[in-house]
C-alpha cells in the first residue's frame, strides 16, 4: 500500500485543517539520542540486557514494548501495511514468519549490515528459518528455540506400572508407534486418567519431524492432500482421540492449565519454552511429579523467535546492532540462566554451563542437556509460506475427532477440503 | 432557494419595497440562523463521520474489488470475484446461520426481560435509585473483562455452571464444544450485559407516559396485565423500536464475546473446532489479519453491511406493527 | 405502574436480578483473590482468598496503571462532553428544527452506525499514520468525538422531552436557535444528556480494540491496553489479570454510583413534568 490514493490525502488534509492544534510528536527525544524501540511478546528476558546496553551506549535510549504473541503479530501487520508505527526491531514467533517473510520489503534486509558473517553462530536450520531468497535476504536473528521432549507424570506411571526414571522411559517410546502401545497400557490400568493432553500437539509433533509436511520443499506448493506422511501423522494422533486417551484439551488453554492443576493428564509434548507452562499450571504442590524425557521418534523443534527490523525504522543500522548484540551467545546464555528460555546457537546451548543446567521442578531433569540433544538431532521440516493458514485447519480436525464428533477419515476429508481453500 | 432575493433584498438593490413587509435586520438574521444553524449543528458529526467512518468504509469498498493482501497490498483488480467466492463459500454461510442465530436468541428474550423489569422498576419502590443502578450495573464493565469471568464460569471442568449442573444430578456441559450450549452461554453473555440497560431505557419512556391515561384505565377496571400491554407498551413503542435497532445493529456485529470465549483467543480462534460459534464479524477477523486476506475480508464487511441493513429494515417494520397492535 | 406499590414478589425478582447483576463482578473480584493455581479446583469456592494485595501489587509492578488510569480519564471524559454537546445539538436539530434534508440526513446517522468497525480499521490506521497521531491520545479521541448514537439518542430525547409550543414561544419571543437550545430544550433533556454521556464515557473506557492497535502500550496506554499487557504472557495469569479488571471497573463503578443518583434524580423530574 505504498502509494497514497487520491481519497487518503483528501481525508488526511480535511482531518488536519478540523483539528489543526493536534499533530507533530513522534521522532527522536530532543537531546539528541537515538531512540530504539524492540517490541516482544511473553518473556525474552531482555529487561536487564537492555539496561546494561543503555549504560554501554549513553547515545542510545531504549523502549521495550511487550503485548501478547497473537496481538503482537497482528499489530506488527497492520503498522507494516499502514507504513508506520512499527518498533525498530521487532520479535517473529517461527510460526509466524514463514507468513512476514512473504513481505521481506518492509524489513531491513539484516544481510546489507554484514549479517551473514555471523551465519556459524547459529544451528543451521535456525539459521534457515530466519532468511529468504536462497539464503541472500536475512530477514531475522534467532532468539530462543523451543526444541523438543516429552513431559510425564512420575506419580501417574507409576500407578499405571509403568516405569519412571526419565532414561527408561525415553526407551519405552523410540517411535510414536511404541508411544500408542505405551497409552493402550496405561489407560487399561488408570480408565478415569487421560494419557496426553491434546492429539493436536502430538499430531504436531509428529509431523514437525517429517522432512516436508504441507508443502513441499522444492517449489512451496501444496502438498497436504497427497503426502502419506501427513495423513499417517494425523491418523496416528486421531488414533489417540478415538480412545478416548486425550484429554481434548486446547492447547495451553485454561482448560489445559486446570487439568494440569488436577493433573488429570499423564504426558505432554514439552519444548523448553512448556517448563515455566507446566509449572504455573500444575502448582507448587506437583513440585517433582513431572518429570522430562526424550520424545519419541527423535529430535524436534517447537516454538522460538526472531528479530527483524522493519524498513520504516529511522535507525536501521543501530537497530541491526542492538539486535545483533541481544542475539549473541553470551546474551543468549544469560536469558536461559534468567528465564530458561532456550538458546538456539550451539555455543550456547553446549556451553557447559547451560548443559549443566537441572530443572528442579522437574525432579532434577537435566534440562540442558535433554533440550541441547534433542535440537542436535532434529531433522528440520520444510515450513511453506502459507504454513500457517493450513496449521489450524487440521487442529479443528483433531479436535473433532477428540470430542467425537468425527470418525478420523472423516475429520480428514474435511480438513483436507479445507486446506485446499485456505491456501487457494 | 430563496437565499437569492434575501441578500439583494439585504443590499437594498431592489427598488423600494413596500415599508410594511420590510424586514428588521434582527428578522433578517433570525431567518438566516434558522435556515442555516441546523446544518451547523449537524456538521460536526457529519465532518467527523466523513473523514473516520466514510473514508474507511470507501476505502474498504475499493480494496474488496481487489486481491489485496494485509501487508504488501494491492494485487490487482479482480471485479466482483471476492463477492462472488463469497455467496459460494460454506463457512460464510455457517458464519452468517450463526450471527442471526446468536442474535435472535440474545436478543428476543433480552428485551422482553427488560420490559418486565422496566415495569418493576415503575412499580412504587423503595430506593428506586438502588435498584436503577443495580441493574444498570453490569453495562459498565469491559466486553473484555466479561468475556474472562464468563470464560471461568461456563469452564468445562471447573466452571461454576458446571458445577450447579452437578448438584442437579446433570452431566457436565463442554460449553465450547456443543454448537447449541455455545450459542447459549455467548447470548447469556450478552444478555447478561444489555437487560438491564434496555430495562433503564424502557423505564425512562414509561415514566413519561401520562398518568391519567393509567387513571382511566384502572378506573375501567382492566387489569394490571392488560394495562401494560394495551397502554404502556404502545405508548413506549418509539422508545422499542429504538432499542430494537440497536440491537440489531450491535447483534449483528457481535465479535469481542464469541472470539474470547474461543479457548483460541485471537490467534487461532474459529469459533469452536467446527466454526459452531464463529460470527460474520469473527470470520472478517480471521480472514483479515489472521490470513492477511483483506480483499476477501472487505468483501464480508461489506456483505455485512448489507446484512445488517437488511435486517434492521425488516425488524424495524416488523416491531412497528407488532407495537401498534393493542 | 408507578403508583401501585410494589408487592414483596417483586421485590424478590429484583433481589435475584441484582444477585446475578452482581454475581460475575464479584466471581472477578473472589479469583483476584485468590492465588492463580486455584481456579483449578473441580468445584469452586465462593470465599475469597487472601491474595488480593499482593495481586495488586503485581498489577502495579508490571504496568503504569495511573498513567493509563489518567490517559482512560482524558479519553473518556473528553469524548462524552463533545458527545453530549455536540450530540444534543445534533439531536434538537433533527427533532425540533424544520430543514430541507432532514430526514434523509438522519437516516444517513443512523445508516452510519450499521458500518462495521473492524475492517474500517486498516485504512483508519494508514490516516492516523498519515497525520502522525500514532501512539497519541487524540487517535482514540477524535474518532469518538461525536457517534451515531449520541445524536439518535438525544433526538429521540428531544422528541419526547422537548414541546413544540415551547419551541414556538421562544421563536416568536426572538430567540435565535441557538438561544432555544440552550435555554429550552438542553434543560428539558438534560437528564436523558446526563444518561448519554455516562454511556459515552463507559463505552470509551472499555473499549479495547481501536486502542490496542493506535496506541502505543508504554507511552499512552488506556486502561484496557495496560490490561492486555497484563495477558502478554505465554502464560495467561487470571488472577492478575482480574485483579487489573476490577482495578480498571473501580473508578467507572464508582462515577457510575455518583452519577446514577442524578441521572435517577433526574428521570424522577422529566416524569413529574411529562
Amino acid at each position: 500500500m505504498g502509494k497514497t490514493p487520491v481519497g487518503r490525502a483528501t481525508a488526511v488534509a480535511l482531518a488536519a485543517t478540523v483539528v489543526a492544534a493536534c499533530g507533530g510528536g513522534g521522532g527522536d527525544a530532543g537531546d539528541g539520542k537515538v531512540k530504539l524501540s524492540i517490541g516482544v511478546f511473553s518473556d525474552f528476558g531482555y529487561t536487564n540486557l537492555i539496561k546494561e546496553y543503555q549504560a554501554a551506549h549513553p547515545d542510545i535510549e531504549i523502549e521495550q514494548r511487550t503485548v501478547k504473541m497473537e496481538q503482537h503479530h497482528t499489530q506488527l501487520a497492520t503498522q507494516l501495511a499502514g507504513g508506520r508505527g512499527a518498533a525498530d526491531i521487532v520479535a517473529i514467533e517461527e510460526g509466524n514468519i514463514t507468513q512476514f517473510r512473504q513481505s521481506k520489503d518492509k524489513f531491513v534486509n539484516l544481510a546489507d549490515h554484514g549479517a551473514k558473517d555471523l551465519e556459524s553462530q547459529w544451528a543451521a536450520w535456525k539459521w534457515n528459518q530466519g532468511t529468504t531468497d536462497n539464503g541472500n535476504f536475512v530477514l531475522g536473528l534467532g532468539t530462543d528455540m523451543g526444541s523438543l521432549a516429552l513431559c510425564y507424570r512420575r506419580d501417574l506411571f507409576e500407578a499405571a506400572g509403568l516405569p519412571t526414571d526419565r532414561e527408561e522411559v525415553g526407551k519405552l517410546w523410540p517411535t510414536w508407534e511404541k508411544y500408542l502401545e505405551v497409552a493402550d497400557a496405561f489407560s487399561a490400568k488408570l480408565p478415569d486418567k487421560k494419557f496426553v493432553d491434546t492429539a493436536q500437539n502430538v499430531y504436531k509433533a509428529i509431523l514437525d519431524q517429517t522432512e516436508e509436511g504441507y508443502f513441499a520443499k522444492a517449489d512451496d506448493s501444496f502438498i497436504g492432500d497427497k503426502n502419506d506422511k501427513v495423513e499417517q501423522a494425523f491418523t496416528l494422533a486421531a488414533s489417540l482421540g478415538e480412545k478416548k486417551q486425550t484429554g481434548a484439551l486446547a492447547p495451553f488453554s485454561q482448560d489445559w492449565n486446570v487439568a494440569l492443576k488436577q493433573a488429570s493428564f499423564a504426558t505432554t509434548t514439552c519444548p523448553a519454552w512448556a517448563l515455566a507452562l507446566i509449572k504455573a499450571g500444575a502448582g507448587d504442590e506437583a513440585s517433582g511429579k513431572w518429570d522430562v524425557a526424550a520424545a519419541p521418534g527423535g529430535g524436534g523443534n517447537w516454538g522460538g523467535s526472531f528479530l527483524a527490523v522493519p524498513k520504516q525504522t529511522k535507525h536501521p543500522k543501530e537497530a541491526y546492532e542492538l539486535a545483533k548484540w541481544l542475539t549473541a551467545p553470551e546474551q543468549q546464555k544469560r536469558i536461559f540462566k534468567e528465564t530458561g528460555n532456550l538458546p538456539s546457537e550451539p555455543a550456547a546451548y553446549q556451553d557447559p554451563e547451560v548443559t549443566a543446567t537441572e530443572n528442579e521442578y522437574f525432579n532434577s531433569a537435566p534440562v540442558g542437556q535433554i533440550f541441547g540433544n534433542s535440537a542436535e538431532s532434529l531433522k528440520p521440516t520444510y515450513r511453506g509460506t502459507k504454513d500457517s493458514k493450513v496449521t489450524p485447519v487440521f487442529g479443528n480436525a483433531l479436535s473433532r475427532v477428540e470430542t467425537g464428533k468425527q470418525s478420523t477419515a472423516d475429520a480428514f476429508d474435511q480438513a483436507v477440503r479445507e486446506a485446499r481453500d485456505a491456501v487457494k | 432557494m430563496t437565499v437569492a432575493p434575501e441578500r439583494a433584498a439585504g443590499r437594498g438593490t431592489t427598488s423600494a419595497p413596500p415599508p410594511a413587509q420590510r424586514l428588521s435586520w434582527r428578522d433578517k438574521l433570525g431567518r438566516l440562523d434558522a435556515k442555516f444553524t441546523p446544518y451547523v449543528v449537524i456538521a460536526p458529526f457529519f465532518v467527523v463521520f466523513g473523514i473516520f467512518g466514510l473514508y474507511p468504509l470507501l476505502h474498504t469498498a475499493w480494496v474488496s474489488l481487489h486481491e489485496w493482501q494485509l501487508i504488501e497490498g494491492d494485487q490487482g483488480f479482480t471485479g466482483l470475484a471476492n463477492y462472488a467466492e463469497l455467496l459460494s463459500d460454506g463457512n460464510f454461510w455457517n458464519a452468517l446461520g450463526n450471527t442471526v442465530s446468536l442474535f435472535l436468541l440474545s436478543t428476543i428474550p433480552q428485551l422482553f426481560a427488560a420490559l418486565g423489569l422496566a415495569a418493576l422498576l415503575d412499580r412504587g419502590l423503595r430506593g428506586r435509585a438502588f435498584w436503577r443502578a443495580g441493574v444498570l450495573l453490569p453495562n459498565v464493565i469491559s466486553v473484555a473483562a466479561v468475556a474472562l469471568v464468563f470464560a471461568q464460569l461456563f469452564g468445562r471442568d471447573f466452571g461454576i455452571v458446571n458445577a450447579l449442573l452437578g448438584f442437579v444430578g446433570v452431566d457436565p456441559v463442554d460449553w465450547r464444544a456443543e454448537t447449541w450450549a455455545s450459542h447459549l452461554a455467548i447470548s447469556s453473555m450478552v444478555m447478561w450485559r444489555w437487560t438491564g440497560y434496555n430495562a433503564l431505557i424502557y423505564l425512562a419512556a414509561m415514566q413519561s407516559v401520562p398518568k391519567d391515561m393509567y387513571e382511566s384505565a384502572m378506573l375501567d377496571g382492566a387489569s394490571r396485565w392488560r394495562v401494560f400491554w394495551s397502554i404502556t407498551v404502545p405508548s413506549i413503542r418509539p422508545t422499542i423500536l429504538f432499542t430494537v435497532i440497536v440491537s440489531t445493529i450491535g447483534g449483528m456485529q457481535l465479535f469481542v464475546e464469541p472470539q474470547l470465549f474461543d479457548p483460541g483467543g485471537t490467534a487461532t480462534g474459529t469459533g469452536g473446532d467446527d466454526r459452531q460459534f464463529q460470527t460474520l464479524v469473527m470470520y472478517l477477523y480471521e480472514k483479515g489479519f489472521r490470513l492477511f486476506d483483506a480483499g476477501y475480508s472487505s468483501a464480508i464487511a461489506w456483505v455485512l453491511f448489507l446484512v445488517i441493513l437488511v435486517v434492521a429494515v425488516v425488524n424495524f417494520t416488523v416491531a412497528r406493527r407488532i407495537a401498534s397492535k393493542g | 405502574m408507578r403508583f401501585t406499590k410494589a408487592g414483596p414478589l417483586a421485590y424478590a425478582v429484583l433481589v435475584v436480578v441484582l444477585l446475578a447483576s452482581v454475581f460475575p463482578l464479584y466471581y472477578s473480584f473472589l479469583i483476584a483473590s485468590k492465588d492463580n493455581s486455584a481456579l483449578g479446583d473441580a468445584v469452586p469456592s465462593l470465599v475469597p482468598g487472601g491474595n488480593l494485595i499482593d495481586n495488586l501489587t503485581r498489577v502495579f509492578d508490571t504496568v503504569d496503571f495511573w498513567l493509563a488510569m489518567q490517559n482512560s480519564l482524558v479519553v473518556a471524559g473528553t469524548v462524552a462532553i463533545s458527545n453530549v454537546v455536540l450530540g444534543t445539538l445534533a439531536g434538537f436539530a433533527f427533532a425540533r428544527l424544520r430543514f430541507r434534508g432532514s430526514n434523509s440526513l438522519f437516516l444517513v446517522v443512523v445508516g452510519t452506525s450499521m458500518v462495521p468497525t473492524q475492517l474500517g480499521v486498516i485504512p483508519l490506521y494508514m490516516l492516523m499514520s498519515d497525520l502522525d497521531w500514532y501512539g497519541t491520545l487524540q487517535a482514540v479521541i477524535v474518532p469518538a468525538l461525536i457517534g451515531a448514537f449520541s445524536v439518535f439518542w438525544m433526538r429521540q430525547a428531544c422528541e419526547e422531552s422537548v414541546p413544540y409550543e415551547l419551541i414556538e414561544a421562544a421563536r416568536v419571543d426572538g430567540c435565535s436557535v441557538l438561544r432555544t437550545f440552550w435555554h429550552v430544550a438542553f434543560p428539558a433533556v438534560r437528564p436523558q444528556a446526563a444518561v448519554m454521556g455516562m454511556f459515552t464515557f463507559m463505552t470509551a473506557w472499555n473499549d479495547f480494540f481501536w486502542p490496542l492497535i493506535v496506541l502505543d502500550p508504554n507511552d499512552s496506554p488506556t486502561v484496557q491496553v495496560a490490561l492486555s499487557t497484563l495477558a502478554s504472557g505465554y502464560y495467561t495469569d487470571y488472577s492478575l489479570m482480574l485483579s487489573g479488571a476490577s482495578l480498571a471497573v473501580l473508578p467507572v463503578v464508582g462515577i457510575f454510583i455518583l452519577l446514577a443518583r442524578q441521572i435517577v434524580g433526574g428521570i424522577m423530574q422529566g416524569a413529574v413534568k411529562g
